[in-house]
């Protein structure tokens, strides 16, 4: 098991911020994923790169901060910098490759990890509980258009920060999913990307998902089609959800193993993994669909500055 | 007179207690607001009592019951019914995955669609379906009887032991050995009958799939169904 969500704000009128709602449908599947907790957050644009880096488990915090702030400047000026729990979050005008970034950022001492890249991405995760997560990073207060959550229950990796999810596709700024369920051919995509000479972070299967979407689009493939393409190479039970600067998609296995319920109004949409999660965080007043299986949907985010500069 | 239980605030365990508590006490027409899909709702009752819940349910509602009415006034989670005895369970919205999977006995009424594995491995029992079905409804079948008036997944009735499915629209594939039959007379009659009676509309006809019985015995020369059936 596992809990995912996906919400996607298209009006301007929405009663609490994007981070609200998200906990509010990762609350309602707590029980589906008591490990670990964790949300992207697509927010209003950054001059430049907004990083989010786990700081190193060896070496101090501050002292790894600061070679961190040291090897960044050099990619661009630093515009802000901030320490949170194992978390240095940094804004630099920055604007070139990256994986050259996240490579400077992650040579600056060992043990460092880049969670999140991008514009407009930031990914807050950490074991433990959904309100755990708001009670250290304040998730119910974060502004956005749109955003991902998960619940987790490790089956077969362990339970740490670099092992939760949402996941960031390494190398693609602004692209970040969340999976349920277990992809069965990992082992050998594992194999064949890491031949390439991609890097792989952790020992849980859905970091892949972001790893093939990444190869997919350097061979020249659009993100949907991307998208499209892994209802045939992965094998398993699958449930995901992609996220973008400008999208939400949703990927389910063709035989529906894992559940999900999407629901579609005039002002938003909102995809998890059980309808109690919509019902808890946003009411009554619509209908829940569950998606037929080997299908998906990839929903544009029209104006999400317009959306965002009158929230 | 109704009986009322608001869901706000309670956890599964304390509105089914609540349910349990009001029934033990003569109750026999409940009516259960803000359900919000939370799961294991009504489950494993066995009064012959009429429950309604106003909005939607999530899994396993009206499970291994046996007597009971229960009216969803919603969409319904995963397991709908399952394994249920006896009684009657009525979804006004769509049901997820499994609906009325293992039932022995009763009557499912779902007046949307319904998800993949519908009727799956029924033992007794009528499923009835307003819209659609996903894929393998009717899987592994053993008796009673599934009526589709709109459209069937892949792989409809794979591998029936035995029990009957009607089809109103268009059916994306047969599974391993179901066969398609003329309805009879008498079919045509309980069809009628049953649908007016939940006030579901009629397709302009329907198609009957039964087992081919092709699988009951193994036989070498078949050695080729044999394969894909397994």
């Amino acid at each position: 098991m596992c809990g995912i969500v996906g919400f996607l704000n298209k009006t301007i009128a929405r009663p609490e911020p994007l981070g609200a709602t998200l906990l509010g449908m990762l609350r309602a599947l707590g029980c589906r994923g008591p490990d670990s907790a964790g949300v992207a957050v697509f927010h209003e644009p950054v001059d430049g790169r907004v990083l989010q880096i786990k700081l190193s488990d060896d070496v101090d915090t501050a002292i790894a901060a600061q070679r961190i702030r040291d090897a960044a400047s050099a990619c661009g000026r630093l515009v802000s910098d901030r320490v949170t729990g194992p978390y240095l979050r940094l804004v630099v005008q920055a604007n070139g490759d990256a994986s050259e970034i996240e490579r400077i950022v992650e040579s600056a001492a060992p043990g460092i990890e880049v969670i999140s890249l991008g514009r407009r991405l930031e990914i807050l995760k950490q074991v433990g509980s959904p309100d755990a997560l708001d009670a250290t990073y304040g998730i119910a207060r974060m502004n956005g258009s749109h955003g991902l959550g998960h619940t987790r229950l490790s089956t077969e990796s362990k339970v740490d920060l670099s092992h939760s999810q949402p996941f960031w596709a390494h190398g693609v700024p602004d692209l970040a999913t969340v999976h349920n369920g277990h992809i069965t051919n990992y082992h050998k995509l594992r194999r064949r990307y890491e031949q390439q000479g991609y890097r792989f972070y952790t020992e849980n299967d859905s970091e892949v998902i972001g790893i093939y979407l990444r190869d997919r689009m350097a061979a020249g493939l659009p993100l949907t089609d991307a998208l499209r393409s892994s209802l045939d190479d992965f094998d398993g039970s699958f449930s995901y959800l992609a996220a973008s600067e400008n999208m939400l998609a949703y990927v389910r296995d063709r035989f529906g193993f894992k559940p999900l319920v999407i629901a579609e109004t005039d002002d938003f949409v909102a995809v998890a993994t059980e309808e109690i999660a919509l019902r808890n965080a946003i009411g009554a007043d619509f209908d829940a669909r569950e998606p037929a299986p080997g299908t998906l949907r990839v929903w544009s985010v029209a104006s999400p500055s317009a959306v965002l500069a009158t929230a | 007179m109704t009986f009322s239980i608001d869901c706000s605030g309670k956890t599964t365990r304390e509105i089914n207690l609540l349910l349990r508590g009001a029934i033990a006490a003569g109750q026999r027409e409940i009516r259960v607001v803000g359900s919000n899909a939370r799961h294991n709702l009504g489950v494993a009752l066995l009064e012959p009592v009429r429950i309604t819940f106003e909005g939607s349910v999530g899994y396993y509602c009206g499970g291994m019951s046996d007597g009971p009415t229960i009216e969803i006034r919603g969409s319904a989670g995963w397991g709908t019914a399952e394994s249920m005895m006896n009684g009657t369970v009525i979804i006004d919205g769509d049901a997820g995955s499994g609906v009325a999977a293992s039932i022995r006995g009763g009557t499912v009424v779902v007046r949307g669609n319904a998800a993949a594995r519908a009727g799956v491995s029924m033992k007794g029992g009528s499923l009835l379906i307003q819209g659609s079905v996903g894929y393998m409804a009717g899987f592994m079948m053993q008796k009673g009887t599934i009526v589709i008036c709109g459209d069937a997944g892949e792989a409809l009735a794979d591998s029936m032991y035995a029990g009957t499915v009607f089809v109103g629209g268009q059916i994306a594939d047969l599974g391993n050995d179901a066969v398609i039959e003329q309805p009879t007379p008498a079919d045509e009659a309980l069809l009628a009958e049953q649908l007016h009676r939940y006030s579901l509309r009629p397709p302009a006809s329907f198609k009957k799939i039964v087992s081919g019985r092709k699988l009951w015995n193994f036989d070498k020369s078949e050695l080729e169904t044999w394969k894909v059936a397994l």
